[in-house]
């Protein structure tokens, strides 16, 4: 810790400190909000809006977890996210080792080609990407959100990975080369330790991009038994518009989880969602 | 963004091609073909299950003259220059009023944050619970601030559901544009700062003439986000209003989701995305362009 904060505070401090904190209070009192709402009777929320519970009701979380089929949700997006993004990261390191320490035909091109996937937003292709999935029978099935979110977190991490890729002489690479490896061994017993860091930034970018996915899960999956979590509970909360009590304990389940994570994890989520920006 | 910036390859030959081909395949049928198809489709007319008959230019024609469509513009670019506000301006005030090493800034830093992590979903469905006209927690407060008569159905009233819509995304945005700032911030020299001391400057000089200008770069990066974001804005859209009221918040991809699904044109819908993706990729381009001219105009 430097001087500066053991240090008292100045009035000016104090302040900066008093306006900082009304301001985040404030933005951060919905989310508490929601989840003590979660335990009240819609009797309580409508006359109370503010009190706390006076008996907590954990019917609601057990109730909305079993309406909602909140399980099958939670494991449904915990299988796609995983795959896809297991698959976007492998992809996209191999393909990045390939554009900074390789050679070989159509690679300026092939780097070219994918950078037009940063410029284009995801719902100009959303129907012809319909019609496609339903053409090869992936509709309703995971695989039509698998591979379509993989892909298009593709050009993003490939972007990023072969930044980091640049920021590291390839000295160790070369080394291993006149040893005699071949280049699948320098990738995954050189390269992939050396960038592992930047992967693992790449794993918890990806993770929050196709676990919140919206459009894609929106328009690909109809079958209630296959589908998300956010499409799950805009569903949820479209049926049960006046059962208040019912859609704060779903929004509770589904979102307390999340910001526990997030606040154990907050270093690298935050360096995984900044990585888009910096340099 | 400088494409030959590296050391010689440790290895050359066809054979390497196999490290690109797998992500390049994934890429190229997943994203390229049905941007192709749409160019295709998009001069057809198709319901999607019959055979596409050659429309020739009719549906964009269509789509030009298609008030819901054209305002459907108007309205995510009030919400673009709204998301600078909400978004970008206000996170960047918030990493300058978060930037200390104090105790509770770290923690305060943490919550600012959180929304970004959370799905667009849940917050649009928080949030139309907060904007509720009967039991939200927005009028409650103004019921208990003594300003009842001010409660209002913030969400069914033309002129403030699309205000809501920018604000909420600002909640959830801010804090993303929180972090980039801070972490350049934390990158200007402290010795920059004391120098303007010096100089007698106070903190809002400080702010305009040594922070503004040191991030420069960081505001140009974090505006384009803002922009390239806000035209593919759909989830807030569609969890908090979808269009309504009376076509009130309608942004071009929920009204292009509308034509095609509910309606049963995916070759109008198709024109409509292409006329989306034309109208991005024009923007960025000419806003990367403009961005490395004034930069090099600046240094």
């Amino acid at each position: 810790m430097s001087r500066a904060t053991e240090r008292r505070r100045s009035p000016a401090e104090w302040l900066q400190f008093g306006i900082a904190a009304v301001i985040v209070a404030a933005m951060f009192y919905p989310a508490i909000w929601m989840v003590y709402s979660a335990f009240k009777t819609n009797r309580e929320i409508f006359r109370t809006p503010f009190a706390l519970p006076k008996e907590w009701q954990w019917g609601n979380l057990i109730e909305a977890w079993e309406v909602g089929k909140l399980g099958t949700l939670y494991l449904n997006s915990v299988f796609i996210t995983t795959a896809a993004v297991a698959m976007c990261v492998l992809l996209a390191t191999a393909a990045a080792f390939a554009f900074t320490r390789l050679e070989f035909p159509g690679r300026r091109l092939m780097y070219r080609l994918l950078l037009v996937g940063l410029l284009i937003p995801p719902p100009s292709v959303a129907i012809a990407l319909f019609t496609q999935l339903r053409d090869m029978h992936l509709l309703n099935t995971p695989w039509a959100l698998i591979l379509p979110c993989a892909a298009w977190q593709l050009a993003l991490t490939v972007f990023l990975m072969r930044a980091y890729f640049n920021a590291v002489r390839p000295e160790m690479e070369e080394a291993a080369r006149l040893d005699g490896a071949n280049v699948w061994q320098i990738l995954w017993h050189v390269s992939v330790p050396m960038v592992w860091p930047a992967m693992l930034t790449m794993i918890v970018l990806n993770t929050i991009a196709v676990w919140n996915e919206l459009l894609f899960a929106l328009l690909f999956i109809t079958d209630d038994s296959q589908r998300t979590l956010p499409v799950g509970l805009v569903r949820f909360s479209g049926y049960h518009s006046t059962d208040y009590a019912l859609v704060f304990a779903a929004l509770a389940i589904t979102t307390v989880p999340i910001l526990i994570l997030y606040f154990i994890l907050q270093k690298q989520v935050i360096a995984g969602l900044t990585a888009t920006a910096m340099d | 963004m400088a494409i030959e910036d590296r050391a010689a390859p440790i290895s050359s030959g066809a054979g390497n091609l196999w490290f690109a081909a797998p992500a390049m395949l994934l890429f190229g049928t997943f994203v390229l073909w049905p941007l192709g198809a749409s160019v295709y489709y998009a001069f057809t007319f198709w319901d999607g299950f019959s055979a596409p008959r050659w429309a020739g230019f009719a549906n964009f024609a269509r789509g030009l003259t298609d008030i819901t469509y054209l305002m459907s513009y108007v309205h995510v670019v009030l919400y673009i220059l709204a998301t600078l506000v909400f978004e970008v301006s206000f996170g960047l005030v918030m990493a300058v009023l978060l930037n200390s090493d104090r105790p509770g800034f770290a923690l305060m830093r943490g919550m600012f944050f959180s929304p970004v992590v959370l799905s667009m979903s849940a917050g649009g469905v928080l949030w139309t619970f907060v904007l509720d006209y009967r039991t939200g927690l927005l009028n409650s407060v103004l019921k208990a601030l003594g300003l009842g008569d001010w409660a209002q159905p913030w969400m069914s009233q033309p002129e403030t559901a699309l205000l809501f819509i920018c604000l909420v995304s600002g909640w959830k945005y801010a804090g993303f544009y929180m972090v980039i700032f801070f972490a350049a911030l934390r990158r200007i020299p402290k010795n920059i700062y004391e120098a303007a001391r010096l100089d007698g400057a106070n903190a809002l000089h400080q702010f305009f003439h040594v922070t503004l200008p040191m991030l420069r770069q960081n505001i140009l990066v974090c505006v384009l986000l803002a922009v390239m974001g806000g035209f593919a804005g759909f989830d807030l859209f569609f969890t908090m209003s979808n269009g309504q009221p009376f076509g009130a918040t309608e942004v071009p991809a929920t009204w292009i989701i509308k034509q095609a699904f509910d309606q049963d044109q995916i070759g109008y819908g198709v024109a409509l995305t292409v006329i989306l993706t034309v109208v991005v990729s024009l923007i960025s381009i000419v806003y990367i362009r403009l961005s490395e001219r004034a930069n090099v105009t600046r240094y």
